[in-house]
């Protein structure tokens, strides 16, 4: 019932969930971004990454 | 203070909101009589103007204020706003289309509307539609507190600078209560882009030339380490992490539970691109991770810093505004942010007044007609705001403040009935009902015995600081699912009025 494009859409809007959560992996300074700690640049690269990521789920959804 | 060509073009950019804001009357024009074509433009936005128009939700007065405020003075912790939006249009993605289609088949213009049918409750659903009003109001009141850190950062100095602002402030609500009677929910998305291109000049402006003129985040780092101050602003304290993660889960929660949310959703004129706008709309969100980190590089500019430090936080950005750009770009991104405050109190006073005459008024006196129902509701929209502004001047602004860290949670509280109803009509209305009282009664004890006079919406338990709305959320799910269970039990079986079709497509 639910078909293939629906989970692997779903599991696309995960990602960032996953990336999110583990937040030891990006409480740190190091390596900084000109003087910025990668705490705050990596949390704003992955909004860009989740817009990629939730367009091609969108695209997956569309398509039905 | 703002000098006399930043005030010109401040005032002048405003002439051009407000013609937008009328002129959105006669643009797509409809039958402004109808509800849905006053209160969701007709359902006729596409992929870029929905886009603009939730951005405008996004991005408004106060976060642009409130967000870089706290970070400057609780440090690392008040960016989990990054985060939040990016899984606040996940949670979007999930809803928002079920949401839009059930809507368009069955004419529904608030999400009260649907639970009412979902589990046959109009109780539920009133209950629903006054938590949705309760908690726009203070989000109303939010955005004039917003505007007037621009005023005071553009009058500094003035004698009766108090005074101005409030007449200002006035002025500019009497011209947004006329245009959003006249024009509805076309002129808040035609201003919405007009306010965005502002902000966007703002955000990239500020980004490029403060880190090249004062030696940037190295710089704001090395003056914060100097300061010794008592908040952590490099990386996140190892105590706050649950903190951290349950203020952005739950604030991703009940985004779109917030009736301008939803408002703005239905909105669209098509599923796939309400889609469309959604999963593009993270990129706004690295425009609010550069506000957020203004916050931060306020410390790089003492004169900026100067002015921080003696009127408070609040005006980190308007200071951080004015002492590094020229007059004329400081009057045209201060506008950016004055008029940020305008348009979301626009569609937040809309989306409350669809509420409050969809699913209470007609509820107790369902003889009216559509054209009633919309002109009270013009008339409603046009109330709300005067009662945020009369709100804001008469008690201090950390009141406002306060209620709406109570209005967060009180609306995580609508969750069960809205979102898990679109996926399924297994809940019972009465243990729905049980469990959302549960929520309310836990998350306003939480709040009020820990958050006040904190101004914190966080609450203790035995793994640390944790977001009250997610608890509560918790409790409600627990009751919502065990009275559920009970009911099924007893034999009581929900009777849905949507079928299985008007989900599908």
């Amino acid at each position: 019932m639910v078909s293939v494009k629906s989970i692997l859409a779903g599991i696309l809007l995960l990602i960032p969930f996953i990336a999110y959560f583990a937040i030891p992996t990006y409480n740190k300074v190091e390596p900084d971004l000109g003087g910025l700690p990668f705490f705050y640049w990596y949390q704003t690269l992955w909004l860009a990454i989740s817009t990629i990521l939730f367009s091609i789920a969108a695209l997956l959804l569309a398509r039905r | 203070m703002l000098g006399l060509a930043g005030i010109i073009v401040f005032i002048a950019l405003f002439i051009v909101f407000i013609f937008l804001g009328f002129y959105g009357a006669f643009w797509r024009k409809g039958n402004l009589d109808l509800l849905h074509e006053w209160g969701l433009a007709g359902r006729r936005l596409g992929t870029v103007l929905v886009w603009f128009l939730m951005g405008a939700d996004l991005y408004t007065a106060y976060t642009f204020i409130a967000v870089p405020s706290s970070l400057y003075a609780k440090g690392a912790i008040y960016f989990f706003a990054v985060p939040y939006v990016s899984l606040t249009f996940a949670i979007a993605m999930l809803t928002m289309p079920k949401l839009w289609i059930v809507s368009r088949n069955r004419g529904y213009v608030t999400a009260a509307d649907f639970v009412k049918d979902r589990f046959n409750s109009s109780i539920l659903a009133a209950l629903i539609a006054l938590t949705g009003v309760v908690a726009e109001l203070p989000y109303i009141a939010l955005q004039i507190v917003g505007m007037k850190s621009v005023l005071q950062m553009m009058l500094l100095g003035i004698g009766n600078a108090a005074l101005v602002s409030e007449i200002s402030l006035i002025v500019s609500f009497i011209i947004l209560a006329a245009f959003t009677y006249t024009s509805g929910l076309r002129g808040a998305a035609l201003t919405g882009v007009f306010k965005d291109i502002l902000i966007w000049i703002t955000v990239i402006s500020v980004i490029v030339i403060v880190p090249l003129q004062y030696g940037g985040f190295t710089h704001a780092f090395s003056a914060i380490n100097a300061a010794n101050l008592s908040a952590r602003y490099d990386t996140l304290p190892n105590n706050l992490q649950i903190a951290y993660w349950s203020l952005f889960l739950g604030s991703a929660l009940a985004l779109y539970l917030y009736p301008h949310s939803i408002n703005g959703s239905l909105s669209a004129d098509d599923k796939n691109r309400l889609m469309y706008s959604t999963a593009l709309l993270p990129i706004y969100g690295i425009g609010l991770a550069i506000i957020a980190l203004f916050g931060i590089l306020v410390y790089a500019v003492p004169n900026a810093l100067s002015v921080v430090s003696k009127y408070g936080g609040a005006l980190a950005v308007p200071a951080l505004i004015t002492s590094t750009m020229p007059d004329w770009a400081a009057g045209i991104m201060l506008l950016g942010i004055f008029v940020g405050g305008l348009v979301p109190a626009a569609i937040m006073a809309i989306a409350a007044s669809n509420l409050l005459v969809r699913n209470v008024i007609k509820e107790v006196n369902p003889s009216i007609t559509p054209k009633g129902e919309t002109t009270l509701a013009k008339w409603i929209s046009a109330v709300i705001k005067f009662l945020a502004l009369a709100f804001v001047f008469l008690v201090p602004s950390t009141y406002a403040i306060n209620l709406q860290l109570l209005g967060g949670i009180l609306i995580t509280q609508t969750l069960p009935a809205v979102f898990l109803g679109l996926y399924t009509k297994w809940f019972n209305p009465w243990a729905l009902t049980a469990g959302w009282a549960t929520g309310i009664i836990s998350g306003t004890y939480m709040f009020f015995t820990f958050g006040l006079p904190r101004a914190t919406s966080l609450y203790p338990t035995p793994f640390g600081l944790m977001y009250a709305a997610v608890i509560a959320l918790v409790l409600n799910l627990v009751v919502s699912v065990i009275g559920t269970l009970i009911a099924s039990a007893l034999g009581f079986k929900t009777k849905s009025n949507i079928s299985a079709e008007d989900l599908k497509r």
